[in-house]
C-alpha cells in the first residue's frame, strides 16, 4: 500500500499554491474587458425593454441611452431642446409648431421623419397622465413635411413642453412609425432609436447583462450636457449592464475593479466602499425619494379623515428614516408635505401635522372618534424590498400603540402589487394599508405625481376622493407662470395633508458608487452616461 | 435492458403531466399579478388592468392550462411576460451556465467527498475520522451564501486570485471557463462533500465488517486494494443513490449559488421569474428541471447495474 506523508501533502500543497499563483497572473485580464467599456451595474434587471409599455425607473434608464427624446429637462428641471431644432406656439395658444434638428437618424441609417414623431407621440399619449391630457384637448397631430409636424389643441396647454421632457416615466422617447405603430399595451420587439448608442439585442441576456455601444451617426447638441438636455457625447464605445441582485456581490466586483459604476449601494456597504482607495461614492440623486404609505379610503377605519389623521399626528419620520437609511443624518430629512425638498414648489403649508413632537394621546383619541371598533387593520408589508420592510416595521408598531389591533401581512412586492388593486374590504382580500416609495423627481409638481390625484375610483391604490384636492391639482395644470403655480401648491399640499391623500414618511437620499478611473458622472435623476469616461485602471 | 429504459421513459410522461398540472395551478392560485409589476408604480388601475387582459391572465383557469399544455405538446413552452422572448431561447441562454456549475460541483464533490468517506470509515472513532465528520457537519450546516461570501473574500478580495462574479463560456477558454467556476462549485460544494462523505463512510463501515473482506486482508490484499477495490464496490450502490438523490439539493443550492456568484443560470432566471410572476417561465423551468430529475433517476437505476452484476431489469 501507498502511504501518504506529510510530505506529500506538503508538495501537494505547494502544487495548489502555484497554481493559484498563475491564476493570479490571470487576474487583470479576468477583472478588464476591451477598452472603453463601462461595466455598469444598475438599480434592478432589465427584464424588458420598451419605455412606454412599462414605467418602471430601470427601462427609462436604459431607454435614455437608445431612444432620443424631443426635449430634456435639465437640472434646473427646465425643459430644453433636444431633437427639436425650434417650436412656435400661436398667440391663443392652441397650436404648437415643431421642427426637427436637421441631420438626425435612427440605428438602422433611415433619417428620423416627422411622421416618426408623431406615431411615437401618438402612442405615448396612450400610456403617460400628461399626454392622456393632451390626447384629451387634442384636435390633431400631424406631419407637415419631414422635419415639421403640428399639434393642434382645443384649448391652451401651458405645460407642454414640460410633459414632453420630463424624466418621470414614461418619458417621451421617440421611435421609427413602424414601432411606434405597435398597440401601447404590448411591448415592442425591436430596439431601433437614435439615441447616443444602440442597443446590442444580440447580447441581451434578461436578468443578466445588456450592452450597448456607441452610435456613429449621433450628432450631439452644442449645448453643454446637463441632465437629459445639452449635449450628449459618447467618449465609451460600450456600456454593459451587469445584473447583480446581490448588494454584496455588488460591492465585491466594484473593489475588485470586475465593474466600474454601482447605481444603488445599501448604506449598510458604503462605508466599505468608502475605505477603497480606488472607489469614489457620493449622492446619487440629490432630488432622492420619498416614502410613504397608503390606506384605503374606502373602508373603516380609514375611510374616516380623523383615523388617517391620528395615524399622521403619531407618526414620526424620523422613526422611519433611520430604518431605511440608518444614522447617517446627510441622508434624510422630515417632510411635511408631498413635493420634493430643494426644487421651487417646495412648500410646507399645512405640514403642522406632521412637525414636532409626537402625540399619541391626541392621536389616540382622534382614532376612538372615528369609531374605530377593534377590528384588524391589514397592513401588507413586502419583505423583499428593505425599503418598503424598514417601513412596514415602524408602522406596525405605531398603529399598535396607537390602539388599532395590526393584522401584519409579510409577503413579497409581487404579491403587494396584486393585492393592493383589490377594492374588496380588507377581510376578503382587500387591504388597509400598504407602503411605497415615489422617485423625488417624480414629485417635483402634480403632472407625474399620480398617487397624488384624489379622484375617487380613478386615483391610485387606496382610491381617495377629494374634491379640494383634485381642484388643485386642475388649477396647477392651468397656472400660467410659476408665482400662479407656487400659490396653487401651496394650497393643494394643505388640502392634500388635511384630507391625508397618503402618508410621506420622509425624505430620503441614496448613494452610488464608481471606480476613480471613471470621471464624468453627475447626480440626477438617473445615470447619465454620456460625458463619462474611463481611463485604464 | 433497453425495453427497461423504454419504460422507464414512457413513465416519465404521466409523471411530467402530474408536475406541469400542480406547477400550474399552484401558480394560478399563488398570489401576484405580473400585470402590476410590469406596469411599475407610475401606471393607473386601469393600465394595470388592461395589460392583464392583453396578457390573457383575465381568461378562466382551463383556457389558460388548455392554451398552456397545447403548447407544450408542441415543443412551445411559450413566451416570457416581461422580455417578449420565448421560454425556451431564455433557457437555452442559461442552461451551460448551471450545467457547467453543476458539473464542476458534482466532479469536485465526489473526488473530495468518496476518499474523505472511505478514510473516515477505515480510521472509524480516530481523530482523524472525527476531524472529518465535524467538516461534515460543518458542510451541512453552514448556508451556501456563507460559504460563498467567506470564499470570495477571501480568494477574490484579499488574494485576487479568483474573479468575485460572473460566467465565462467555455467556448471563449478553459481556464476563464474553470477559473469562474471554482469558488461557486466549492461554496454549492460543501453541502453535497458532507452527504456524500456521510453516506460512504456509513456504508464503508458495514461492509468492512463483512467476512469477506476478513478473507481478502488474510489473502494478504494491501490497504488500498481492500478500501477502493473490494470494500468500495460494494458500498457503492447505496453511495450512487445519494449523488443521485443530491442532484436536487445542487439544483436548489444553484439557485442561491448563482445569485451569489452572478452567474447567469437557471437558479436566477428561476428567482427572477418568481419574484415577477412571469409564469411561462416558472412552470418552463420547473418542467425542465422535474424531467432533469427523473432523467438522473433514471440513470442512477441504470448504473446500479454496472456496479452489482446481481441487479437485472
Amino acid at each position: 500500500m501507498k502511504t501518504v506523508t506529510r510530505r506529500t501533502v506538503l508538495k501537494g500543497a505547494a502544487g495548489a499554491g502555484a497554481l493559484a499563483a498563475s491564476a493570479r497572473l490571470a487576474a487583470p485580464a479576468l477583472a478588464q474587458g476591451p477598452g472603453r467599456t463601462l461595466r455598469f451595474v444598475p438599480q434592478a434587471n432589465l427584464a424588458n425593454f420598451d419605455p412606454i409599455w412599462t414605467t418602471q425607473y430601470v427601462v427609462r434608464n436604459a431607454s435614455a441611452l437608445v431612444w432620443d427624446m424631443l426635449y430634456g429637462v435639465d437640472d434646473k428641471l427646465t425643459p430644453q431642446r433636444q431633437m427639436v431644432e425650434a417650436e412656435e406656439v400661436s398667440g391663443d395658444g392652441l397650436t404648437w409648431t415643431f421642427r426637427l434638428r436637421p441631420g438626425l437618424k435612427w440605428h438602422d441609417g433611415e433619417p428620423v421623419l416627422a411622421k416618426d414623431v408623431t406615431a411615437s407621440l401618438a402612442r405615448w399619449c396612450v400610456r403617460d397622465s400628461m399626454g392622456q391630457m393632451i390626447a384629451a384637448i387634442q384636435n390633431e397631430l400631424t406631419p407637415i413635411d419631414d422635419r415639421t409636424f403640428r399639434w393642434v389643441l382645443k384649448k391652451p396647454y401651458p405645460k407642454m413642453l414640460f410633459a414632453l421632457a420630463k424624466s418621470a416615466t414614461p418619458s417621451a422617447f421617440m421611435m421609427p412609425e413602424r414601432i411606434a405603430k405597435t398597440d401601447p399595451f404590448k411591448q415592442i420587439t425591436e430596439y431601433v432609436g437614435s439615441g447616443p448608442m444602440k442597443f446590442v439585442q444580440s447580447e441581451w441576456v434578461p436578468g443578466a447583462k445588456a450592452a450597448f455601444e456607441k452610435f456613429p451617426g449621433y450628432v450631439p447638441r452644442q449645448e453643454p450636457a446637463s441632465w437629459l438636455a445639452g449635449g450628449k457625447v459618447m467618449l465609451l464605445d460600450r456600456v454593459e449592464w451587469v445584473i447583480m441582485p446581490d448588494p454584496g456581490t455588488a460591492s465585491a466586483a466594484l473593489q475588485n475593479g470586475e465593474v466600474d459604476w454601482w447605481e444603488n449601494p445599501i448604506s449598510d456597504l458604503v462605508p466599505v466602499l468608502k475605505a477603497n482607495r480606488n472607489v469614489a461614492v457620493d449622492i446619487a440623486d440629490p432630488l432622492g425619494n420619498i416614502g410613504s404609505f397608503r390606506m384605503n379610503h374606502l373602508y373603516p377605519p380609514f375611510n374616516d379623515v380623523r383615523a388617517r389623521r391620528a395615524v399622521l399626528m403619531a407618526m414620526s419620520q424620523e422613526d422611519y428614516m433611520r430604518a431605511i437609511v440608518g444614522d447617517d443624518d446627510k441622508l434624510w430629512k422630515p417632510l411635511p408635505g408631498y413635493f420634493t425638498p430643494g426644487t421651487a414648489l417646495y412648500t410646507e403649508e399645512g405640514g403642522e401635522i406632521l412637525k414636532g413632537p409626537r402625540n399619541l394621546d391626541a392621536a389616540k383619541r382622534l382614532v376612538a372618534e372615528s369609531g374605530y371598533s377593534g377590528e384588524p387593520v391589514s397592513c401588507i408589508v413586502a419583505q423583499d424590498q428593505p425599503i418598503t420592510k424598514a417601513q412596514g416595521d415602524v408602522t406596525a408598531d405605531l398603529l399598535k400603540r396607537i390602539g388599532f389591533n395590526v393584522d401584519f401581512v409579510a409577503t413579497d412586492w409581487g404579491t403587494v402589487g396584486a393585492r393592493r388593486a383589490v377594492k374588496t374590504p380588507p377581510g376578503q382580500g382587500g387591504w388597509h394599508m400598504f407602503h411605497t416609495w415615489h422617485a423625488g423627481s417624480d414629485c417635483i409638481n402634480p403632472a407625474p405625481q399620480i398617487q397624488l390625484r384624489a379622484n375617487g375610483d380613478k386615483a391610485w391604490y387606496g382610491w381617495p376622493k377629494s374634491d379640494a384636492v383634485e381642484a388643485e391639482i386642475n388649477n396647477w395644470f392651468d397656472a400660467k407662470n410659476v408665482d400662479e403655480e407656487k400659490a396653487v401648491i401651496r394650497r393643494l399640499n394643505k388640502a392634500a395633508l388635511d384630507f391625508v391623500v397618503y402618508a410621506p414618511t420622509g425624505f430620503f437620499l441614496g448613494y452610488q458608487a464608481w471606480r476613480k478611473n471613471v470621471s464624468g458622472i453627475v447626480k440626477g435623476p438617473l445615470p447619465f452616461f454620456w460625458n463619462v469616461n474611463k481611463a485604464s485602471a | 435492458m433497453l425495453a427497461y429504459v423504454i419504460r422507464r421513459i414512457l413513465a416519465t410522461i404521466p409523471v411530467m403531466a402530474v408536475v406541469a398540472l400542480f406547477v400550474f395551478s399552484l401558480l394560478y392560485i399563488a398570489p401576484g399579478d405580473p400585470a402590476a409589476v410590469i406596469a411599475g408604480d407610475q401606471a393607473t388601475p386601469a393600465d394595470v388592468e388592461r395589460i392583464r387582459a392583453s396578457l390573457g391572465l383575465d381568461r378562466p383557469f382551463l383556457v389558460q392550462f388548455g392554451d398552456w399544455v397545447w403548447n407544450i405538446v408542441h415543443a412551445n413552452l411559450g413566451t416570457s411576460m416581461f422580455t417578449g422572448l420565448p421560454v425556451t431561447k431564455m433557457i437555452a441562454q442559461r442552461l451551460e451556465p448551471t450545467l457547467s456549475l453543476m458539473a464542476v460541483t458534482l466532479v469536485f464533490a465526489i473526488l473530495v467527498a468518496v476518499p474523505l468517506g472511505v478514510v473516515a470509515a477505515w480510521r472509524a472513532g480516530s481523530l482523524l475520522d472525527r476531524a472529518i465528520m465535524a467538516f461534515a457537519v460543518f458542510g451541512f450546516s453552514v448556508p451556501v451564501f456563507v460559504v460563498g461570501y467567506l470564499l470570495a473574500y477571501v480568494f477574490a478580495l484579499e488574494l485576487e486570485w479568483l474573479p468575485v462574479q460572473g460566467y465565462t463560456p467555455l467556448s471563449e477558454g478553459l481556464w476563464p471557463w474553470f477559473s469562474n467556476l471554482i469558488l461557486p462549485a466549492i461554496a454549492l460544494g460543501c453541502v453535497y462533500i458532507a452527504l456524500i462523505a456521510r453516506i460512504t463512510r456509513a456504508t464503508m463501515l458495514e461492509v468492512l465488517a463483512q467476512d469477506y473482506i476478513r478473507t481478502a486482508r488474510a489473502k494478504g490484499i494491501g490497504q488500498s486494494g481492500i478500501l477502493f477495490v473490494h470494500a468500495l464496490k460494494n458500498a457503492s450502490v447505496p453511495i450512487v443513490t445519494v449523488i443521485g438523490i443530491g442532484i436536487a439539493l445542487l439544483i436548489g443550492g444553484a439557485v442561491v449559488t448563482e445569485s451569489v456568484f452572478v452567474i447567469p443560470g437557471l437558479g436566477r432566471l428561476t428567482i427572477d421569474a418568481i419574484l415577477r410572476r412571469d409564469y411561462p417561465v416558472i412552470q418552463g423551468v420547473v418542467v425542465l428541471f422535474s424531467f432533469l430529475y427523473v432523467l438522473v433517476n433514471l440513470l442512477v437505476d441504470l448504473v446500479y447495474t454496472l456496479l452489482d452484476p446481481r441487479i437485472r431489469y
